[in-house]
């Protein structure tokens, strides 16, 4: 086997190897990485920037644990930012893996910033069938969640008695790693012309570009290096610490980095040995 | 940390290696977590789906007297014939109610999002005068070519065929930029289960370090 | 078949047959109901409205969209010779079973993980159905992995259907057809398994797909095995273009599935798309030269308030 055909034909697993040893050392040896924040990032920090206390964002959190890595971070600071700014948060989960998520974020944020449950935040819970449910939504909150997630009927929570629907919040942020993000674009904006954001894993990202040259989204937080533009926005602002060991999208970055020259370098080494080991053959 | 999530932590650390496993060679540590992993979710759904689904929306209504509700929950049953050879036929009723009903919501919704206003959208003034003007230039001939090689009524051939061969490599691009980002999705993946095992490691000698000073009291 | 008596005609309101219109009455209907339901803006003062005025021009194309459907459909039934040009991947099929008759190896079809509710399941469904009536008359095992169950009994019925319609009924092998498991990575485990240790000459992958594809595809590539996929889940097809050999994109593969099929309703909705695409080019370019001259009236028309 030719030089060439040995790099076409390497066995993955020194590729696993090389990129595991990549990842340990930049994990052990850390290093600041500059980041330059995107427009569609900024949007969205910017919107919940101008929001007044005692406004309603709703938060539509759609993922599970496998999704941690990269929709956590942004779950975590834009909770932080509204909770400093005196923003209510209305949270549903519309995973099925994923109420526990939410409830991890928003029982530990609220006891930081001293959040009431019922006055200054409430959490809807998990329903099944996103379209169905994001539908009734659009009507009453109180259709497809007569009680929170607590158990605590809508009715008797103190922020509840303003909001009857979408009418009644500022915008809603869709964090999710599924098919969800479809629904709520098609139904919650696209049929009670909600305003609406999202936040995707990477894989996710490049499908709804489309939906943010429309203005159908009017903003885009795309996987964890759009949490870490995030988090470095609202870290400047003072909403989150690093001394508190709050950025952990951004503490990944030099990880990204590292690792994604390198698979950059396997990439140029395949091609040269297919187009070397095409050239040699013809 | 707390003796306790250092015992819960040091279970995730197990699992996480022994999936990790799997990038040498499949295992008997891999295959147990993997099954671990997905009778866990199917557990955990089918309570979850029972209490916020089945309970709140057929039990509880039912309970209140609401008897239209047995109409949906007859529906749901039949679906159950789908596992008898004979009987497969039942199922057909409810499948078609519930396609029906989903469609009829979707249809007019995906045509208004996914085209109508994609297609306002991107009826873009072009120049030259300036980069916005030109990089509409490139979205609509990536559009339009895009769309020329998807056309079925006519052979690729001629001009035809290539500006479908741009289409092709416009799409080629997209997927390009789809790669990379799942690239850096998987990654991120890696990043935070590393982090993770890191300060796991970190935690561990801090608590093994508190629990040989001041002995089990911890 | 008994036929449901025309409401239309029983009105009175058309005196002939109107096959066409019954299914405009029903939708009219259905669309004017929806809009009853529908709110109308936050800035107006609510009430339910019977018409929803300001998505008249998503009616009217949808009313368009689906009269080119339902006319290609009706021509197509009447027999009307209509014209889709050959996928190069089909002819990728026919050169992958001519290489595993050489070779003397099996060929392995994998449907998607997804149940039959899915479109793209039900279009590799119609391709199963082309391969088996391909590999019967070549006598290479075809093998059929299925990771739902309802898809087996289906994929049983495609294959069988399939060699019978190639003469060779007595070559078709139940137990070539099998379920695996519902479980995604334990369903790609399995696939894997058997690509490992059968060693196909010709791996077909037409369905819908998830994160298990690029780990059945390389394998596959691992193998040596000549591999043609198709699927309309975008985030797999980088994935199926490194590792295969031809790659059906997206509506590629529902074109397949009429182009072999010539089933009428499956090749009128290909026909009505394609004029549905030529009328959006047009009305595009025109658009982006009203646009440039200043001219904004059709882009405001099309614009969704």
């Amino acid at each position: 086997m030719s030089f060439y055909e040995q790099m076409m034909n390497l066995d993955r697993r020194w590729v696993y190897l090389i990129i595991g040893i990549v990842v340990v050392i930049t994990a052990i040896v850390p290093f600041d990485v500059p980041l330059y924040v995107t427009p569609e990032v900024q949007s969205v920090y910017d919107f919940v920037e101008s929001l007044n206390s005692g406004d309603i964002l709703m938060i539509g959190v759609d993922y599970a644990p496998e999704a941690m890595a990269e929709l956590h971070p942004m779950m975590y600071a834009i909770t932080r930012q509204a909770f400093k700014r005196d923003v209510k948060l209305l949270l549903c989960c519309l995973h099925q893996n994923g109420p526990g998520m939410v409830e991890q974020v928003i029982s530990q944020v609220s006891k930081e910033y001293n959040k009431v449950n019922g006055m200054d935040y409430v959490y809807l819970g998990y329903k099944p069938y996103p379209a169905i449910t994001i539908l009734a939504m659009g009507q009453n909150f109180r259709i497809p969640f007569p009680e929170d997630y607590y158990g605590t009927p809508l009715d008797s929570l103190t922020m509840m008695r303003s909001i009857t629907n979408y009418d009644n919040v500022r915008a809603i942020l869709n964090i999710s790693a599924g098919s969800s993000t479809e629904y709520w674009i098609n139904y919650a904006n696209g049929r009670y012309n909600a305003l609406l954001a999202i936040g995707v894993t990477g894989v996710m990202t490049s499908d709804y570009y489309p939906f943010l040259q429309s203005r159908q989204i009017f903003g885009l937080i795309g996987g964890m290096k759009g949490a870490a533009e995030y988090e470095y926005l609202a870290e400047k602002d003072g909403y989150i610490s690093k001394k508190k060991d709050q950025l952990s999208a951004y503490k990944s970055m030099p990880i990204q980095t590292t690792t994604h020259v390198v698979v950059i370098l396997f990439i140029v080494i395949g091609n040269i040995g297919y187009f070397m080991s095409k050239k040699k053959n013809s | 940390m707390g003796t306790e999530e250092i015992i819960w932590n040091a279970i995730a650390v197990f699992l996480t290696i022994c999936i990790f496993t799997f990038l040498y060679k499949d295992n008997p540590f891999y295959k147990f977590a993997e099954h671990l992993v997905v009778g866990v979710s199917a557990g955990y759904f089918a309570v979850i789906l029972y209490y916020n689904g089945f309970v709140p929306k057929l039990i509880v209504p039912l309970r209140h007297g609401e008897w239209i509700y047995i109409i949906p929950a007859i529906l749901g049953l039949m679906i159950w014939a789908r596992f008898s050879r004979k009987w497969s036929w039942i199922s057909r009723f409810s499948l078609a109610f519930y396609i029906g009903s989903g469609t009829g919501f979707a249809i007019a919704l995906y045509m208004q999002n996914y085209v109508i206003r994609q297609l306002s959208s991107t009826m873009l003034p072009v120049g030259f005068t300036s980069w916005q003007l030109f990089s509409n230039i490139l979205i609509i001939i990536g559009v339009l070519s895009a769309l020329i090689y998807f056309f079925f009524s006519k052979e690729h051939t001629g001009l035809f065929g290539r500006t479908a061969k741009v289409g092709i490599w416009t799409l080629m691009i997209g997927f390009g930029a789809g790669f990379g980002l799942t690239v850096m999705g998987r990654v991120s993946l890696l990043a935070e289960r590393v982090i993770f095992l890191r300060e796991y490691l970190l935690e561990l000698k801090y608590y093994l370090y508190l629990l040989f000073k001041h002995g089990l009291s911890l | 078949m008994k036929k449901f008596p025309c409401p239309v005609k029983a009105l009175g309101l058309v005196k002939r047959k109107t096959h066409l219109f019954t299914p405009l009455f029903f939708l009219t209907l259905l669309l004017v109901s929806k809009a009853i339901a529908s709110e109308s803006p936050a800035e107006i003062s609510s009430s339910t409205q019977w018409f929803n005025p300001l998505r008249i021009n998503v009616f009217i194309i949808l009313i368009l969209f689906f009269t080119f459907v339902l006319y290609f459909i009706q021509r197509a039934k009447k027999g009307a010779s209509l014209f889709v040009r050959r996928i190069a991947g089909l002819d990728a099929i026919e050169e992958a079973v001519g290489r595993a008759t050489e070779m003397g190896k099996p060929i392995l079809y994998i449907s998607g993980i997804e149940d039959m509710d899915n479109l793209q399941t039900v279009a590799s469904m119609i391709i199963l159905g082309n391969v088996a009536e391909m590999v019967a008359a070549y006598d290479v095992p075809l093998l059929v992995p299925v990771c739902l169950p309802f898809v087996v009994t289906v994929a049983e019925e495609s294959v069988k259907q399939g060699y019978a319609k190639a003469g060779r009924p007595e070559a078709y092998n139940r137990n070539n057809v099998r379920y695996l498991t519902s479980e995604q990575f334990a369903y790609a485990a399995g696939v894997n398994g058997i690509m490992l240790r059968e060693k196909p000459a010709a791996n077909f992958m037409f369905g819908s797909f998830y994160a298990e594809s690029l780990l059945m595809a390389e394998t596959g590539l691992s193998t040596g095995a000549i591999q043609v996929a198709g699927t309309a889940n975008i985030h797999q097809l980088p994935f199926f273009v490194v590792a295969c050999d031809y790659t059906l994109i997206g509506e590629e593969l529902f074109a397949a599935s009429a182009y072999l099929s010539r089933e009428p309703k499956l090749l009128g909705s290909l026909k009505a798309s394609d004029l549905a695409k030529f009328l959006t080019m047009i009305i595009l370019l025109v658009g982006v030269i009203l646009e440039t001259l200043g001219v904004t009236k059709l882009t405001s028309w099309f614009f969704v308030q």
